[in-house]
């Protein structure tokens, strides 16, 4: 092998090396990410288990298991969700997110939301387990507040 | 020195139009503000006055008609051709242009009260009646095509405004006083007959429109209200 060709051979090498680690780097998620989207997906999950008490409240018949099951949801997230907002997974991420900048400076008062939210969520959960709609409405509406008390303050607004 | 006019618009037109011009307005208003209660009445009212609307095109007075004002391409490409002129356009009620925008407005509003009934915030909290009747992932949907179509109306108002003032500065031509008196002034000549209307057809169109608009709002469900 000439010297040139063994030259050529490894800067070509050496690139091949260079670009498959960018492309790894580039695929596998940031753990900000990894946050972001965990926890976009939980929240989605709330969403529907709200509205599966909602739907039940609306149509006045309430199915036991499922506004058990939904409530269990809503309660289980309480615990899971405040965790998967590691410093640096707000909007500077430059990942999409409504997340605002306020739950990193203010981490306390974010907490603080959380403890409510889970709170009213687990009474939800005693008053689903009356299968009872009066108890269930009354609390559906109580978490609610919490809901939209958190994300008045630390949700952007669309 | 009165000039002769011609009543070219009835009475629950002109109320329909300015009432659905204050309920749209409310509306967004109300949704701006998160104001969701509100806003749900501001749209089940819109469904009334649209519900009047559709019926009063086909049992109201003759400019209130669809077979009336809806035209074919000729009579439109015709009245485009027309534009140009600053002669004043002595319409019977909508021009075959304007008669299209009343369509095309019909529709988007339409299609955003229907999509508002079933849409749902992405929390699962605040929610149209009929949200209950679909998936979650489907009341999302509803919500971004209510969201969209307003962008639509906007255009339309908008478009809407532009005929006015065209009408105002070119062709000297006031538009917005018919639609409050229900009168344009006559052209020399003019032989237009007076418009018919019949007031009880108009209230069992209300009654109608009301009652199911209030059915929607209710998600069709008549048990007991809702325990909260």
């Amino acid at each position: 092998m000439t010297p040139s060709k063994t030259i050529a051979l490894s800067v070509l090498g050496a690139s091949a090396t260079i670009l498959a680690l960018t492309a790894t780097l580039a695929t596998a998620a940031s753990p900000a990410a990894t946050a972001i989207a965990t926890r976009h997906a939980n929240f989605k999950k709330m969403g529907g288990a709200m509205k599966v008490l909602k739907d039940q409240l609306t149509s006045g018949t309430i199915a036991k298991p499922q506004a058990v099951a939904a409530a269990r949801t809503l309660a289980a997230m309480g615990r899971v969700q405040p965790k998967l907002f590691p410093a640096g997974s707000g909007p500077s991420s430059g990942v999409k997110t409504d997340a605002l900048p306020a739950i990193w400076t203010d981490r306390a008062a974010f907490d603080g939301k959380w403890k409510d939210y889970t709170t009213q969520a687990d009474k939800l959960l005693a008053a689903a387990n009356t299968g009872d709609a009066a108890p269930i409405g009354a609390q559906f509406k109580a978490l609610g507040g919490t809901c939209g008390a958190c994300h008045k303050q630390f949700r952007a607004d669309k | 020195m009165t000039t002769p006019t011609t009543r070219i618009w009835d009475p629950t037109i002109r109320l329909f139009h300015w009432l659905l011009v204050g309920f749209l307005a409310f509306s967004w208003w109300t949704a701006e503000h998160h104001e969701m209660e509100r806003h749900r009445f501001s749209g089940y009212t819109i469904l009334a006055l649209l519900l009047f609307r559709v019926y009063w095109g086909f049992a109201g007075p003759r400019t209130a008609r669809f077979s009336r004002f809806v035209r074919g391409p000729g009579a439109v490409v015709a009245y485009v051709r027309d534009l140009g002129s600053r002669k004043a356009h002595a319409a019977d009620g909508h021009n075959p242009l304007g008669g299209w925008s009343v369509i095309a407005m019909l529709l988007a509003v339409g299609l955003m009260v229907t999509a508002g009934l079933f849409a749902s915030d992405t929390d699962g909290i605040e929610s149209g009646p009929l949200a209950t009747y679909i998936t979650f992932d489907q009341s999302e949907t509803a919500s971004a095509v209510h969201g969209f179509v307003f962008n639509i109306i906007l255009g339309l108002v908008a478009l809407h405004v532009l005929a006015i003032a065209f009408y105002l500065l070119w062709k000297q031509q006031n538009l917005v006083r018919p639609m409050l008196t229900g009168r344009r002034p006559a052209q020399d000549h003019e032989t237009t007959a007076d418009l018919q209307w019949s007031p009880v057809r108009a209230l069992v169109g209300i009654i109608c429109a009301a009652a199911i608009a209030w059915a929607v709002s209710r998600g069709f469900h008549f048990g007991a209200a809702p325990t909260y």
